[in-house]
């Protein structure tokens, strides 16, 4: 790690002098007002728990049928993983390619991700990958569009409501506990004390930089 | 003196991905904590967004002017825009739903498209007044983005749930296609301006 104690705020680039974080404070930005670090209590015990729920959770939410419909006594269940197959079906292979990636692979990775990171951080073994999986999960992270495809969900059942009769299946109370997990991995998952307990993981690194110097 | 105090003035540069600070003497090209790539500032951060902008413009028509579903019950069919399902809603007496959808699937974009315009005019002509202001212009868009994806998810579960041969079928037109991709788009060009621009520009 480089010694430079200093910090500076992403979206206006203001020098900062980095505080010692305590649980329950918030640090904005002096400047700009942008939240620099809101430290959470237990982040990595809870950021394993609940990658782990997740990742329980993630495969009935996508293949248990969310929602069904009853017309003139046909039936027809719905997942998101038939939402995908039917747009591939009908040839929208942008919206399908969209649709897949935002609501199930992207989500899923998300998991993955975190749950690899806080594992090797809750037992501090050090692991080449450690940096290249946080970065990654930063960039999936807007990507993922659980809470969206809810409110999807939710305006669909209410357009059809007076076309058909409306069941609901296993699966939505799976997609619904996935998207408390995941709102709750969210918001546990302290980026600032990740990336300070990744650079604390790096001894081999650092050495050979001061080496360097 | 506003822009001594940023870090690239002091000689530091932030990486984008994991935010610890390099010197910008060391000539670093990779950060040396998380091995990201450094720049001072995003590159050519205003170009990219000028470009990702007009794309998802033009593509605004399309997406609005043809159907974006078609909902065929017993054989007989009507397509429908994006501005159609919104009035069949409020004529379904759905009116909060439909709300929803005009703010996701109208309101957002447009205030997307405009804002991301006014922020580039901003920092271009480095208009020096409330910094801040913009800043969360800049937040408002970049949060608000995703939601718009709103209704590509809905003609998604709808398409999946009513396909029952003739009795009742719903069709996924091509403007879902053309507003994919302004949702994508815009939300590329949100990621791609970098708001620093707005505090370099400071006297």
């Amino acid at each position: 790690m480089n010694n430079i104690d200093f910090t500076a705020c992403p979206e206006c680039d203001l020098l900062l002098k980095p505080t010692a974080p305590v649980v329950g404070d918030k640090a904005h930005c002096p400047r700009c007002g942008y939240l620099l670090h809101r430290p959470r209590k237990q982040s990595i015990e809870r950021t394993f728990a609940l990658s782990i729920a997740g990742l329980i959770l993630i495969f009935p939410a996508y293949f248990m049928p969310i929602v069904g419909i009853i017309v003139l006594g046909k039936s027809k269940d719905g997942t998101l993983w038939t939402g995908v197959i039917n747009l591939f079906a009908e040839h929208l292979w942008g919206v399908a390619v969209l649709v897949f990636l935002s609501s199930i692979l992207f989500p899923l990775l998300n998991i993955i991700f975190s749950l690899l990171i806080s594992v090797h951080l809750y037992f501090k073994k050090p692991n080449r990958y450690l940096a290249l999986w946080m970065r990654w999960l930063q960039h999936i992270d807007e990507w993922a569009m659980l809470e969206i495809y809810t409110l999807g969900i939710i305006v669909a059942c209410v357009k059809i409501s007076s076309l058909a009769e409306l069941k609901f299946g296993l699966g939505l109370y799976a997609f619904i506990a996935l998207l408390i997990v995941t709102g709750m991995l969210a918001s546990s998952l302290d980026k600032v004390l990740f990336w300070r307990q990744i650079g604390q993981l790096k001894p081999e690194k650092s050495n050979v930089n001061g080496a360097d110097k | 003196m506003k822009s001594k105090k940023t870090a690239l003035a002091q000689g530091f540069i932030r990486c984008h991905d994991c935010g610890c600070l390099s010197k910008l003497s060391d000539n670093l090209n990779v950060c040396t904590l998380c091995g990201g790539r450094l720049h001072p500032r995003l590159p050519h951060s205003l170009q990219r967004t000028v470009a990702l902008l007009l794309s998802a413009s033009f593509l605004y028509i399309p997406a609005n002017i043809f159907p974006i579903m078609t909902y065929t019950k017993l054989g007989v069919g009507e397509p429908h825009t994006i501005i159609g399902g919104i009035i069949s809603l409020i004529n379904g007496d759905m009116v909060p739903i439909a709300m929803l959808v005009l703010v996701a699937s109208i309101l957002v974009p447009m205030l997307k498209l405009l804002g991301i315009s006014l922020l580039l005019l901003n920092v271009h002509y480095r208009w020096q007044t409330h910094p801040k202001k913009w800043t969360m212009l800049y937040r408002v868009i970049a949060f608000v983005g995703r939601w718009s994806m709103l209704d590509i998810f809905m003609i998604s579960i709808l398409v999946a749930l009513v396909d029952l041969g003739g009795v009742a079928t719903v069709i996924a037109g091509t403007a879902a296609t053309a507003f994919a991709a302004v949702v994508v788009l815009t939300m590329f060009a949100a990621k791609n301006f970098d708001p620093r621009l707005i505090w370099d520009k400071q006297r």
